[in-house]
């Protein structure tokens, strides 16, 4: 047990936590920014803590890591936010305090199920799991459970983020090729998904993903 | 190095049509279009020499086995017919737009592009780059991230054409196909603490070492896998993106969809059940069989008075991925249906991409997706009416076609009553499909003199998928006579 990695981890769980919670996009779209950062950091602490030093290359994919998760994703964001020109989530499908009791239970569900893994001694810290875990039964509840376009991306990255947190604390490296590759590819996702929904936007003048419901196979009426 | 020009040439091809862009005319990006199909399909013939060479420094990122071979050659070789049967749909729908507009019953289905003509052309060949990428490699994680980013590329081919529909189906097939994807990362990453070689998740290391393997985090990630590739591939219950997708899309869209994107997800799936340890087969098995049969299922049911000919042919993609699932399962313990494994998924591809694109040149005639509303095709577009009843035929397993032969050796496989199930679903299948087909070519056209020049056009689309259907038509005959020289 060290205190640094699991400040760290749980500032993560936190964020993940506030999520279900919060209203205001602009709120959210921070919340994830903050949890790319801590993502991006954890490798360098666990470094740290370890006493061993990092290689240019590790160090290198850190960076690019904080940059992509902890600026770029969220300034983008931000951009699809002004142009579909939405601040809030209005009307959830489930509200804002039952929400926060479901990210609770999710929680309890997630420790309760990490509990019952059996691990290898490779594990930066037993929190990992049961974070990475929290973070991706949240973030799948998030899509089910908002309206807006723009709130489904955010419980999407909050799922990918907590998938790349278990990778970090289950200390995985496939080489910084494959690194930047996936980062690439959520990167790309968050840029295409932006425009889809300024186009959506433009084209039925609401990004509610919930009335985008007309593909069907009975035929219309 | 050629497995690697086949990713490159595609980029850089994609890359200069972009630059390119507008500057120069239409037909010149059009050309560059279809010389980058030709060219990688050359580059894939001549990369066969690697089946099973190459150094050890190089099959670490890609190599080819005796299943990735004919998938790679399949997706060059679709491309090409699809690249050329694309410029001449192109070409038809400027020559159906007079003065800004277009002209004629197929105008509510064109309507106005949401990009230009050269992002798309790019768009499609970055896709094809991200599958070859996909066949070819040997890291799993590279297959994830090339998987990724063909979902990526594909999703703006999907909106070429603004339309609600359109962009409804691009925005489930972004959020669904990702978020399957991520799940099979998560899958990834269990794997990796299966893996007691911490090899990095190479595929020849994890195959040598399969029986190493730890049975409680393997199993975990066999299961993510299969739900995240499945979700790709169009498995039921993950398959629901995969109709809306194909009945909002250009044909030649679906076509490259169907017939070289869902190879490309199996692919991985294949992968995964190839390195799992034996004392996890039969939860593989059933896993497979499972999904596999609710496939069949869940096509069998909404293939019955389906209304709208594209979603039928996607409910028919679905259908043959849970075949592809159920020949899968039988060769864990028969290792030749491996062979039938690709015989079924070549077969198919051909047919799909020839009738896909047929449905493409439909639309443009008629101008609607709706089976009710395309009446007497045989009346005024002879030549797609009778390969699209051709093909349908074939596809839904009449001899001599190939996918006859790889469902009579699956039944033969399997157990008597699974047989059973099977023959009744594929009937069905068969059913719903020839039901709508018949009624679309079968009458008059109450359409047929202002349709004249939009069904003109579309006849001339005909010869692409008419050779696309017809190798396959081939490949079946060669299949049975070799089959009944065997017995």
């Amino acid at each position: 047990m060290n205190g640094l990695i699991e400040v760290l981890l749980l500032g993560f769980l936190l964020c993940s936590f506030m999520l279900a919670g919060s209203s205001r996009l602009m709120h959210c779209i921070k919340l994830v920014a903050t949890q790319g950062l801590l993502l991006g950091i954890l490798p360098l602490a666990v470094a740290k803590v370890d006493g061993g030093s990092l290689g240019g290359e590790a160090l290198f994919v850190a960076f690019i890591n904080v940059a992509v998760k902890g600026a770029a994703l969220p300034y983008m964001l931000q951009k699809a936010m002004q142009k579909a020109d939405v601040r809030r989530e209005l009307e959830p499908l489930l509200g804002y305090a039952a929400s926060g009791l479901v990210a609770l239970i999710l929680i309890a569900v997630s420790f309760w199920f990490a509990q019952q893994l059996n691990y290898s001694e490779q594990v930066v810290s037993r929190l990992a799991a049961p974070v990475a875990f929290s973070g991706i039964l949240i973030g799948l509840f998030l899509i089910v459970a908002r309206r807006k376009a723009l709130t489904q991306v955010i419980g999407f990255l909050c799922f990918e983020n907590s998938i790349a947190l278990f990778g970090a604390g289950m200390m995985l490296h496939y080489g910084a090729l494959i690194e930047l590759g996936i980062l690439l590819d959520v990167f790309v996702m968050v840029f295409v998904m932006g425009i889809a929904v300024f186009q959506i936007k433009q084209e039925f003048q609401h990004i509610n993903a919930d009335l985008l419901n007309t593909l069907k196979d009975k035929p219309r009426k | 190095m050629p497995l690697l020009l086949n990713i490159l040439i595609p980029t850089i091809f994609a890359g200069i049509i972009f630059i390119l862009g507008e500057r120069v005319a239409a037909k010149q990006t059009r050309r560059l279009f279809v010389l980058a199909a030709l060219l990688n399909f050359f580059c894939s013939v001549f990369s066969l020499q690697f089946f099973y060479e190459g150094s050890a420094a190089f099959r670490q990122w890609l190599f080819l086995d005796h299943i990735s071979t004919p998938i790679l050659l399949l997706t060059a070789s679709l491309f090409v017919w699809v690249s050329i049967h694309t410029v001449g749909w192109l070409q038809a729908i400027d020559a159906l737009t007079v003065r800004g507009a277009v002209d004629g019953p197929a105008a509510p289905t064109i309507s106005s592009r949401l990009y230009s003509e050269a992002i798309f052309l790019a768009c499609m060949l970055l896709f094809l780059g991200a599958m070859n990428l996909a066949i070819s490699a040997t890291n799993l994680s590279l297959f994830w991230v090339a998987i990724e980013a063909t979902t990526l590329v594909s999703a703006p081919l999907i909106c070429f054409q603004r339309s609600k529909a359109a962009l409804e189906a691009m925005w489930k097939y972004l959020l669904i196909c990702s978020l399957g994807i991520a799940l099979a990362l998560l899958g990834l990453f269990f794997l990796a603490i299966a893996d007691p070689t911490r090899s990095g998740l190479n595929f020849f290391v994890l195959r040598e070492c399969a029986n190493l393997l730890d049975l409680q985090w393997g199993k975990a990630a066999f299961i993510l896998i299969l739900a995240g590739y499945g979700t790709k591939m169009g498995l039921a219950p993950f398959h629901t993106w995969l109709p809306d997708t194909y009945s909002a899309t250009p044909g030649v869209v679906s076509a490259l969809l169907s017939g070289a994107l869902l190879n490309c997800a199996f692919l991985g799936i294949l992968r995964i059940t190839q390195i799992m340890p034996e004392a996890l087969h039969t939860s593989c098995k059933q896993m497979l069989l499972a999904l596999g049969f609710l496939s069949l299922f869940t096509a069998a049911v909404f293939v019955i008075r389906q209304q709208n000919y594209k979603r039928l042919l996607g409910y028919s993609s679905i259908e043959h991925m849970g075949l592809l699932a159920i020949i899968l399962a039988c060769s864990l313990r028969a290792p030749l249906m491996q062979r039938v494994l690709v015989w079924h998924l070549v077969g198919h591809s051909m047919l799909k991409v020839a009738l896909f694109l047929l449905a493409g040149n439909i639309v443009l005639a008629y101008g609607t997706r709706s089976v009710n509303m395309v009446k007497g095709m045989f009346e005024s577009m002879k030549w797609n009416a009778s390969l699209f009843l051709l093909f349908l035929l074939l596809l839904c397993g009449c001899p001599p076609s190939p996918l006859f032969a790889t469902e009579l050796l699956l039944i033969l496989e399997l157990s008597s009553w699974q047989g059973a199930v099977l023959l009744l679903l594929l009937f069905m299948v068969a059913a719903g499909m020839l039901h709508a087909a018949m009624r679309m070519c079968m009458g008059s056209n109450p359409k047929r003199e202002s349709m004249r020049k939009s069904a003109l056009l579309a006849e001339k689309l005909a010869p692409m998928p008419a050779i696309s259907g017809f190798l396959a038509l081939f490949f079946g005959c060669s299949l049975l006579y070799m089959l009944l020289k065997l017995f």
